[in-house]
């Protein structure tokens, strides 16, 4: 047996990764400093400014919601045949926009993924605002929203059930299950940052306000190993929910007759949607974050190479989806079906046809080079044309397939009005002054678990010798 | 922290020939004997053997393809842990060429699988101008150039990958990692799409009337499911082996394998269900007519069997972490998985060629026997001489220390 003997190079494999998952030399102390430290900071120009057009986003959104209260939803462009349009658009998008806080605080962590840490608690506070936004908009669309808890099923005089047999109902339980449990876990992960705030506060009105919330955390090892359980079991328990939210908004196209919205691909390329727009939206929003808030040193290009990543493979699964549907509506030989996808590519509604392709498929191939995963520039810009992507193909899923549907007499043009459009943009300034407030009085970053990771890369595991036999 | 593992260890390459090869070859001689002489006394059950044998087929191929994918997708996403499985899902992709020889039964059986080949009288007027629309898809020609260029995929992304890991392990060095990265994730469209339009063609079109956008997704979660299950297999059934991979694999890696077996259930289920439910609740004809087959008569059994053995019982048994920390229970819970998936290829197939009820025939069993004998030989015999894990990766090391946080 002629033995040949060599070294695996252990320590020449970080070659491969050029870039750190954090820069510099670190301890907990400097890392507690700096990650706080927008905390303590007063608010500058810039935020400032930011926060007064969000506050105007909002009282726009306030405007467009009493005019649709007073008014009743005739306010809104929808009539018969687009029953559902603005309104069942913006739901889809804000909801898939949440996805992506819970894909990487629970899913990511399941995978073991360690870059997930620097980035978990921003895009979770993302999911819970997106997904308030998403809410509004069916509540509104119920037309009476005073009455929105003849949803839940309770022992009434009226005699009032919910019908089970419509996925609206479903949405309403989904919604609110995801959105309780996507709070609950963020803000479990929130305590430990919020004890380390409570301690570092120099004022007795902070220390106070921040020791309620922090429950009393003492970091002890019987605070830690519960906080770990309870951490990992609500992983366990966002993963399927965040499924299953995508997949019962899914469901409330897939499981009618209308062509272009009846289809089973449906399900699992709504959550791949979902997913995309969301990293999008955490991109669009870490850019500059990262830059003002100074958290350059954790939410490295490491980090925002990977989202490209996420983001260009979720983009291929949305394509995929896009190919099957296209591909049965003409092999099943359903004319109906068919001439939704050709009314799609050629009727009014066009234009938005193909700045949706353009945005979802073609945008997404230049993360196929690392040029441009790694360009700052490129990458914003990317994350804003997908955002508006994945919003065009809601849109164009719900309005095309409705506006010329089995009846020629009966087809219809839907245009929005001020309302419908304030109303969307309304919910952007809400989203950002939620935004806005929580980088103020919450550390960005999950501190704690940014120190345990530190501690974990100073571990290199040692080489291993294989030995080769015959 | 505590240093775990060896830091030494010694790495065989797989002998030659050996008691794998030589069962695999004689069963798989045997199984396909068997099924040409049911065939050739078949009379009027001739379709239903050739199906049993695309079953078959489809199911080894499957798991080849879907290691292939496997690979990629670790690739892609520069997973260390699993290292020391790298080799044995560059083996099982390496059966795929003997598929192209075991292809030959069903392209010349196509006129007997597939009702699309030439249309019958029995057919209406409106299946049959179906049919003349669909033609420019379900033609001989074209299935031919499609397997054709299926097979190219398959072959030519297992052959780039698995090269480059061999040249690793001779040369050393990081290229071929970069390379094996590169290669993997841009690899991954073509297999995703290819897989996909292999079970339009193959396993769909045995109705041709009928279609679903998600099949082709039916077909690779299972495949994806069998797959880390067969990995689980082999890897249990070798743990003794201190100079083979097998030696190497510590309860971590196991874990990480139940965890994804209990993944994949839980989206086998997600995937069928939504098929199920969307096409029953909208209950349109033109789709619900192949779950009217598949809901009455034998067939109603066999899909609420699969419902139970499918998805409720590993599901449940895989959530326990004993079970996955235990390798003998892991293996038996694999096993099963594997018989599952069988049944559900069947499920997927038979109920078109036997609408009135359940039909089963015993060349059905030598069709797996036989084609899985000769996969399992093939891939056996390309992988002597190797070693059975990269034994200079430059993350070997990682891997072998890996350990849960």
């Amino acid at each position: 047996m002629a033995a040949a003997e060599h070294a695996a190079a252990a320590s020449g494999a970080d070659a491969l990764d050029a870039y750190p998952l954090m820069v510099g030399k670190q301890d907990n102390t400097t890392l507690t400093g700096n990650l706080l430290a927008h905390v303590w900071a007063r608010p500058d120009k810039g935020w400032l400014l930011s926060f007064m057009i969000a506050l105007s986003g909002s009282g726009a959104l306030v405007l467009a919601i009493t005019v649709t209260l007073v008014e009743g939803i005739g306010a809104w462009g929808n009539n018969i045949p687009v029953g559902w349009a603005f309104d069942i658009t913006n739901f889809v998008w804000w909801i898939g926009i949440g996805h992506a806080g819970t894909l990487i605080s629970a899913i990511l962590f399941l995978f073991q993924q360690r870059w997930r840490t620097a980035i978990n608690r921003f895009s979770e506070a993302m999911t819970i605002f997106a997904v308030m936004c998403a809410g509004l908009f069916p509540l509104l669309h119920t037309g009476r929203p005073w009455f929105a808890y003849f949803m839940f099923p309770y022992p009434s005089t009226l005699e009032m059930w919910p019908q089970f047999k419509s996925p609206l109902i479903w949405d309403v339980f989904a919604v609110s299950t995801y959105f309780t449990v996507s709070v609950l876990f963020w803000y479990l992960g929130l305590i430990p940052d919020l004890a380390s705030l409570r301690d570092a506060s120099k004022s007795p009105i902070q220390r106070k306000l921040y020791g309620i919330f922090a429950l009393g955390w003492r970091g002890s090892g019987r605070h830690w190993h519960n906080y770990k359980v309870g951490y990992l079991l609500l992983a366990g328990l966002s993963t399927p929910l965040v499924v299953s939210v995508h997949t019962i908004v899914s469901f409330d196209f897939a499981v009618s007759l209308i062509p272009g919205w009846h289809t089973t691909i449906f399900p699992p390329y709504f959550v791949a949607g979902a997913v995309f727009s969301g990293f999008a939206m955490v991109m669009s929003w870490m850019v500059p974050a990262r830059h003002f808030l100074g958290l350059k040193h954790v939410i490295t290009m490491r980090h925002l190479e990977n989202m490209n990543k996420i983001i260009l493979a979720t983009g291929m699964l949305v394509s995929y989806g896009y190919l099957m549907e296209h591909f049965i509506a003409w092999y099943s030989g359903n004319q109906f079906e068919w001439f939704v996808f050709f009314n799609r590519a050629t009727g009014p509604y066009k234009g938005v046809y193909y700045l949706m392709l353009f945005c979802n498929v073609l945008v997404p191939q230049l993360f196929w080079f690392k040029y441009f995963r790694t360009s700052i520039p490129w990458m914003f810009i990317a994350s804003i044309f997908v955002n508006i992507g994945m919003w065009c193909e809601r849109f164009v899923i719900i309005v095309t397939s409705l506006h010329r549907d089995f009846l020629p007499a009966a087809w219809d043009m839907y245009y929005p009005t001020w309302v419908d459009i304030t109303l969307f943009l309304g919910t952007i300034g809400f989203f950002s002054t939620c935004f806005l407030l929580f980088l103020k009085f919450i550390p960005a970053v999950a501190v704690s678990e940014v120190k345990e990771l530190n501690e974990e890369l100073q571990h290199r595991p040692a080489p291993v010798t294989v030995v080769t036999g015959a | 922290m505590v240093e775990v593992g060896p830091t030494t260890i010694t790495q065989d390459r797989l002998k030659p020939g050996g008691k794998t090869f030589s069962i695999a070859v004689g069963v798989g001689v045997v199984g396909l004997l068997l099924t040409a002489v049911g065939y050739a006394v078949g009379g009027a059950d001739r379709p239903s053997i050739l199906a049993g044998y695309l079953v078959a087929f489809a199911y080894w191929l499957g798991i080849a393809i879907a290691a292939s994918i496997w690979n990629a997708i670790f690739h892609a996403a520069a997973a260390r842990w699993m290292t020391v499985f790298r080799r044995v899902f560059e083996s099982m992709g390496a059966a795929i060429p003997i598929f192209i020889l075991l292809f030959l039964p069903i392209a010349l059986g196509m006129p007997v699988l597939f009702p699309w080949v030439n249309p019958s009288n029995r057919m209406s007027h409106e299946q049959l101008h179906l049919l003349q629309h669909k033609a420019l898809w379900l033609n001989v020609p074209g299935f031919l150039l499609r397997a054709a260029v299926y097979f190219a995929i398959w072959v030519v992304v297992n052959q780039l990958l698995r090269g480059w890991s061999l040249r690793q392990d001779r040369e050393g060095g990081l290229e071929p990692t970069r390379r094996m990265r590169r290669y993997g994730s841009g690899a991954l469209p073509f297999l995703g799409l290819s897989i996909t339009f292999a079970a339009f063609d193959w396993l769909m079109s045995v109705d041709p009337f009928w279609f679903s956008t998600i099949f082709g997704a039916y077909y690779f979660t299972g495949s994806f499911l069998s797959c880390i299950a067969l990995l689980t297999v082999i890897t249990v059934l070798t743990r003794h082996e201190q100079r083979l991979f097998g030696g190497l694999v510590t309860r971590h890696h196991t874990h990480n394998l139940g965890k994804l077996m209990l993944a994949f259930t839980a989206f086998w289920t997600y995937i069928a269900f939504s098929q199920f439910m969307l096409i029953w609740i909208a209950n349109i004809p033109e789709e619900a007519s192949w779950y009217v087959v598949r809901m009455k008569g034998g067939w109603q059994s066999v899909g609420i069997f699969l419902i139970v053995t499918h998805f409720i019982i590993p599901f449940f048994t895989l959530l326990s972490r004993g079970l996955k920390f235990n390798p003998r229970g892991l293996a038996f819970v694999a096993v099963w998985i594997l018989v599952v998936h069988w049944v559900d290829l069947n499920w997927l197939v038979f109920p078109a060629l036997h609408p009135e009820g359940f039909y089963f025939h015993w060349t059905a069993i030598t069709s797996m026997l036989g084609v899985g004998g000769f996969a399992i030989a093939f891939a056996r015999w390309r992988a002597a001489g190797h070693f059975t894990l990269p034994v200079k990766d430059p993350y070997l090391a990682d891997s072998l220390r890996y350990q849960q946080a």
